[in-house]
């Protein structure tokens, strides 16, 4: 955990060192250094083909970061976070309840999931009796269908508690 | 033969329109009390109209700002699509699934029908199914459509369409058995407040995607990933098809119950008018009978 953090934070530094040189370089040549990132839920668009420096994803493959120029992918995401890059070097974590998201060849990507929240607007607590509750269910006798609602429930829960610690 | 037998038909039906336009003169009272009977029927039609298009109106924003979040949705959800190029498979004698977004509700102008018209007039002749989620276009499309109607749903669109109801939907449609080549969704697009149009968008078939030219452009990693992606695009597009097709229909219903508010108006007005006038002729005639009388009786 402690590792992971510290990787985070070295990432945060690494866009604000890179981002003068990087910038004066797309003035002079047309080199695209960012990513077209659209992200949107059915009923909202959290991002309208903005220009990002770098996405890390949750992907069934496994996890995955992506930067301008990839290669052209399509990717089935797992539920999880992703954090997206600004440009002005910031970073900012979305928790998808799982989607897919689109590398397009002109470094172009597409997100679409059907939920999505900010990571600060999630309490931990109600995470928590809701993770006791789905536990609850998983165990218990119900149908076969309940069971396996519960068990979807309680990974995404369970990723989401991972990533709120 | 036919003509003469028509004739007093004729006649004795322009008999009873003109009896009922101008009364006799006897009646004067009767007719003023059905022009005053009328008169408030059509004023209450008013209020109903009014209200109705006074909800509509409050609806229509939530219903618009739903249909761009979804157009956004279902367009950054086909923009693969785009870019790889994909079309429908052609030929081998394989049916099209189409599915028409309509809804449960009338009284909003021509929506339903204008879905109805143009699967008529576009799918005439072509070897397809039909999936009909709303019960308006499922009564048209029965009487010339029967036997293609596979599936049909009921219920949806009555409030703003939630993502849980095109999965279902979705879900549903992915179990039929028909081994379909393609599946084409139609719903109303919303061109401006006024004008509508019955559009398709298409949902491929995993075969289709993976036929598709610049497919092989993407690194895709496990087989089973194109089945869910196109699972998971059919709902989308449900979705963005469901929420137009709402925005286009409330719409729709706000124009026409805003029409039918001015028409009512119109017809309040003239009926007043007449009203008023029978009611003066009926005091004019009232006072010609009582200042004879008290000449008459003057004279005496």
């Amino acid at each position: 955990m402690n590792s992971l953090r510290i990787a985070r934070a070295a990432l945060r530094v690494r866009p604000t060192a890179f981002s003068a040189p990087l910038q004066r370089r797309s003035y002079a040549e047309a080199v695209p250094d960012k990513i077209r990132l659209s992200l949107s839920l059915p009923h909202q668009a959290i991002y309208k083909s903005q220009d990002v420096v770098q996405v890390n994803l949750p992907a069934e493959s496994g996890d995955m970061g992506v930067l301008a120029g990839h290669v052209p992918s399509i990717e089935q995401l797992k539920p999880g976070v992703v954090e997206i890059i600004e440009e002005s070097g910031g970073s900012k974590q979305f928790f998808l309840s799982g989607g897919f998201a689109i590398v397009q060849p002109n470094s172009l990507m597409s997100i679409t999931a059907v939920e999505g929240f900010p990571l600060e607007d999630f309490s931990p607590e109600a995470v928590r009796s809701q993770i006791a509750e789905a536990q609850k269910v998983a165990s218990g006798g119900g149908s076969e269908q309940d069971v396996a609602e519960a068990k979807i429930e309680l990974e995404v829960l369970e990723s989401l508690q991972h990533h709120l610690k | 033969m036919l003509s003469r037998a028509a004739r007093p038909a004729l006649r004795a039906g322009g008999a009873a329109v003109s009896s009922r336009a101008v009364a006799p003169s006897p009646a004067t009272y009767a007719t003023l009390r059905e022009i005053e009977g009328r008169l408030k029927s059509i004023r209450n039609i008013e209020k109903i109209t009014k209200t109705m298009k006074i909800v509509a109106s409050t609806k229509l924003t939530r219903a618009q700002k739903s249909m761009h979040d979804s157009r956004a949705y279902g367009k950054t959800n086909n923009q693969v699509f785009e870019s790889a190029e994909t079309k429908a498979l052609e030929g081998d004698g394989k049916k099209k699934l189409v599915v028409v977004c309509s809804s449960d509700k009338g009284l909003c102008g021509g929506i339903h029908s204008g879905l109805s018209r143009f699967i008529r007039r576009v799918k005439d002749g072509e070897n397809f199914d039909l999936v009909i989620i709303g019960e308006k276009a499922r009564n048209q499309l029965q009487r010339t459509h029967a036997p293609s109607i596979v599936l049909s749903f009921a219920g949806a669109g009555k409030d703003i369409p939630t993502f849980a109801e095109s999965q279902a939907i979705a879900d549903q449609i992915t179990q039929l058995s028909g081994n379909y080549s393609d599946i084409e969704i139609i719903h109303n697009k919303f061109i401006n407040a006024t004008s509508y149009e019955p559009t398709i968008i298409a949902a491929y078939s995993a075969e289709a995607i993976a036929a598709s030219p610049n497919y092989s452009a993407y690194e895709v990693d496990e087989d089973e990933l194109l089945s869910n992606l196109q699972e998971y695009a059919l709902a989308n597009s449900i979705h963005w098809a469901l929420s137009e097709g709402h925005a286009c229909e409330i719409s729709a219903r706000r124009n026409a119950m805003d029409n039918a508010s001015k028409n009512a108006g119109e017809m309040i007005g003239k009926y007043q008018i007449l009203y008023n006038r029978t009611r003066q002729a009926a005091i004019t005639g009232e006072l010609v009978e009582i200042i004879t009388g008290a000449i008459a009786s003057e004279e005496m």
